[in-house]
């Protein structure tokens, strides 16, 4: 019973506390629409371009006709040098400029080939990698039909030309995502990287007010049992992060319809062992921590840094040798690689249990941890 | 005249030692029902060591305390039936004092019905949304006083409660105490003021971790002896040491 109104009085507190109230019930959720309105577009298309036709022949239209023609280009200049080129990608007007030379149609027909240039604004790499893409795209394009049109002046009629000039079919295929899209691969990911944050932080405040200062004198005049504290505290704070995802899951997996390779019932799982990870982590925290501030910048060392560490982004294995043992020590690491197969690949049990088994050791280490060194300051 | 069923606590040859200092020296008193005993002593003494070696916030170093029946160093059950105010202000610092109230009925396990009339008693009501750390040191102490009384517990053990704090205050602390023991319930009451003896029944002088039982008319004339031998030493030496307490 008393362990019960130990739980109720803990929800309570959180629920009093408008701060804390808005940052659980809505962050997750705010983060989640947040992200997902910026990555609504899913896939990067019509990346701002300009175009210099030196050439103005019918060669050089249909070159610019192609770069009309991509989805991910969209011309919004013609521009009469480069000059003018040069400041509209400077002044970030547009990302990409294609410039066409003046002799570009003879020498395609002369045969001597020719050369195209594209100036590609790498300050954004995002920009930069999807328009570098687009390029190649549609320079394969220009290539086959320069080269088609070549064999046709060597006599070959337009079938044998195509057929001699394309002997290679490269077929892609993107598995697991094939559209790339972006919201699928980021939105899910940042939302629960702003979930795990509030997560940890709230953890680190667990038993920081219990054992800190001099209120410890209140807890044990009153004969109440820290530990018994700590897992009524515990409780709620879990049950309370639970919840704080479901919309999350809900919104991602139900309304939007996100990719989703495994069962939802292994990724909830999943999600509660990692929970029970980071809470451990938190609480461990919240014992050794001097106090309430220095608890809070704890937290905030591994919770900030971790979402970037666990190789989500940028992948763990071009990172540094030295720093990839670091980042699989944290539990996020964990969970976001694993949620990452989970939600796109569902490659099994048997791959999964190293990601179950090492959260679910973090867990129960850190609870054991914290609750001998409760054991030993009661004892004290 | 004591009998065994009005004792509620029994110290027998309790020591309580600091590292390798011995605080408190082999001391050895009863609580009886409906008593106030004050633990008095000057800064240093071992008031606070004492007051919370029984109230179970620190091991017992040697000797044996029986609480309301319970060997204390064996059984916590006698902590239902205790409060404690502290020395130290020891309520939650992020807590207003509603909060503070509720957690701490939370943590005693008792009911809520007590604390309306706490708050009453204590006048407390203007005070209940407000963070502690902005309470004056009165309505601290009232507020303390209220929370270790959630429990109608059968011991108080109040450190220090009335010092330094306001008229009002103190007329309410005293007046609550008062009802309280009135009620049959006990009272080990730490202090360093001796004129704060209303209340009490015996003292306990406590001096270089020896102890000595006292009636409170016997502890102000050795107070008073104590006074005037200081007294004597200021008209002899114009700047000498004045007692500490």
């Amino acid at each position: 019973m008393q362990l019960l109104a130990i739980m109720r009085r803990e929800f309570f507190y959180m629920w009093n506390d408008k701060g804390l109230r808005y940052i659980l019930l809505l962050g997750p959720v705010l983060g989640f629409l947040l992200f997902y309105g910026i990555y609504s577009a899913q896939v990067l298309k019509n990346i701002p371009t300009a175009i210099v036709d030196k050439d103005n022949s019918p060669a050089s239209r249909e070159v610019i006709s192609d770069l009309e023609g991509t989805d991910y280009l969209k011309i919004v200049a013609y521009v009469d040098d480069y000059e003018d080129l040069e400041s509209m990608i400077q002044t970030g007007q547009v990302v990409v400029g294609v410039v066409i030379p003046p002799d570009y149609g003879r020498d395609l027909g002369n045969r001597n080939g020719s050369r195209l240039m594209a100036i590609i604004d790498g300050s954004n790499t995002i920009y930069a990698t999807n328009a570098n893409t687009a390029i190649l795209g549609v320079s394969r394009t220009i290539n086959s039909r320069a080269g088609i049109k070549n064999l046709m002046a060597g006599g070959l009629s337009i079938a044998q030309a195509t057929d001699a000039f394309q002997r290679i079919d490269f077929y892609q295929d993107g598995w697991f995502n094939p559209t790339l899209n972006y919201a699928y691969f980021l939105v899910l990911a940042f939302a629960l990287n702003v979930w795990q944050h509030c997560c940890m932080l709230a953890s680190t405040m667990n038993i920081t007010g219990e054992t800190k200062f001099s209120s410890w004198l209140q807890v044990k005049a009153s004969g109440y049992s820290l530990n018994r504290l700590f897992v009524g505290k515990s409780l709620t704070q879990i049950a309370v992060f639970i919840a704080m995802l479901m919309p999350v899951y809900i919104l991602a997996f139900g309304v939007l319809k996100f990719t989703l390779a495994c069962n939802i019932a292994v990724l909830f799982l999943f999600t509660i062992v990692f929970i029970l990870a980071i809470h451990s982590l938190g609480s461990f925290i919240s014992f050794i921590a001097p106090n309430a501030v220095d608890a809070t910048r704890f937290g905030m060392i591994i919770a900030v840094p971790s979402f970037v560490i666990s190789g989500y982004v940028w992948p763990l294995e071009a990172m540094p040798k030295l720093l990839q043992p670091v980042a699989w020590i944290l539990p996020q690491t964990w969970f976001f690689q694993g949620f990452n197969f989970l939600v796109f690949k569902n490659p099994g049990s048997n791959f999964m249990m190293p990601y179950f088994g090492v959260l679910t050791g973090i867990a129960l280490l850190f609870y054991l941890v914290t609750a001998l060194l409760i054991y030993r300051k009661e004892r004290c | 005249m004591e009998t065994k069923h009005d004792v509620v606590m029994t110290v027998t040859g309790l020591s309580q030692k600091r590292g390798d200092r011995e605080i408190i020296r082999n001391i050895s008193f009863s609580l009886l029902q409906g008593e106030c005993l004050g633990i008095f002593g000057l800064r240093g003494s071992g008031k606070t060591t004492l007051l919370h070696a029984l109230a179970g916030i620190d091991r017992i170093s040697s000797g044996a305390v029986e609480i309301l029946g319970h060997d204390i160093r064996k059984d916590f059950r006698y902590k239902r039936d205790l409060g404690l105010v502290t020395q130290e202000p020891s309520l939650f610092k992020d807590l207003n004092v509603l909060e503070n109230l509720d957690y701490i009925a939370v943590l005693k396990g008792c009911s809520q019905q007590n604390t309306a009339s706490l708050i009453e008693k204590l006048e407390l009501y203007d005070y209940l949304k407000k963070p502690i750390n902005s309470l004056e040191l009165g309505v601290y102490q009232r507020l303390s006083l209220a929370c270790a009384l959630l429990n109608n517990p059968k011991i108080l053990i109040a450190d220090e409660i009335i010092r330094d704090i306001d008229l009002k205050s103190h007329q309410l602390i005293l007046k609550v105490i008062k009802s309280f023991l009135e009620a049959g319930s006990s009272c080990l009451w730490g202090f360093s003021n001796i004129e704060d003896v209303s209340l009490l029944n015996r003292l306990i002088w406590l001096e270089e971790g020896l102890n000595e039982i006292l009636q409170p008319e016997e502890a102000m004339v050795k107070w008073n002896e104590i006074r005037k031998v200081f007294s004597d030493m200021n008209q002899a030496d114009p700047s000498p040491p004045s007692p500490e307490v």
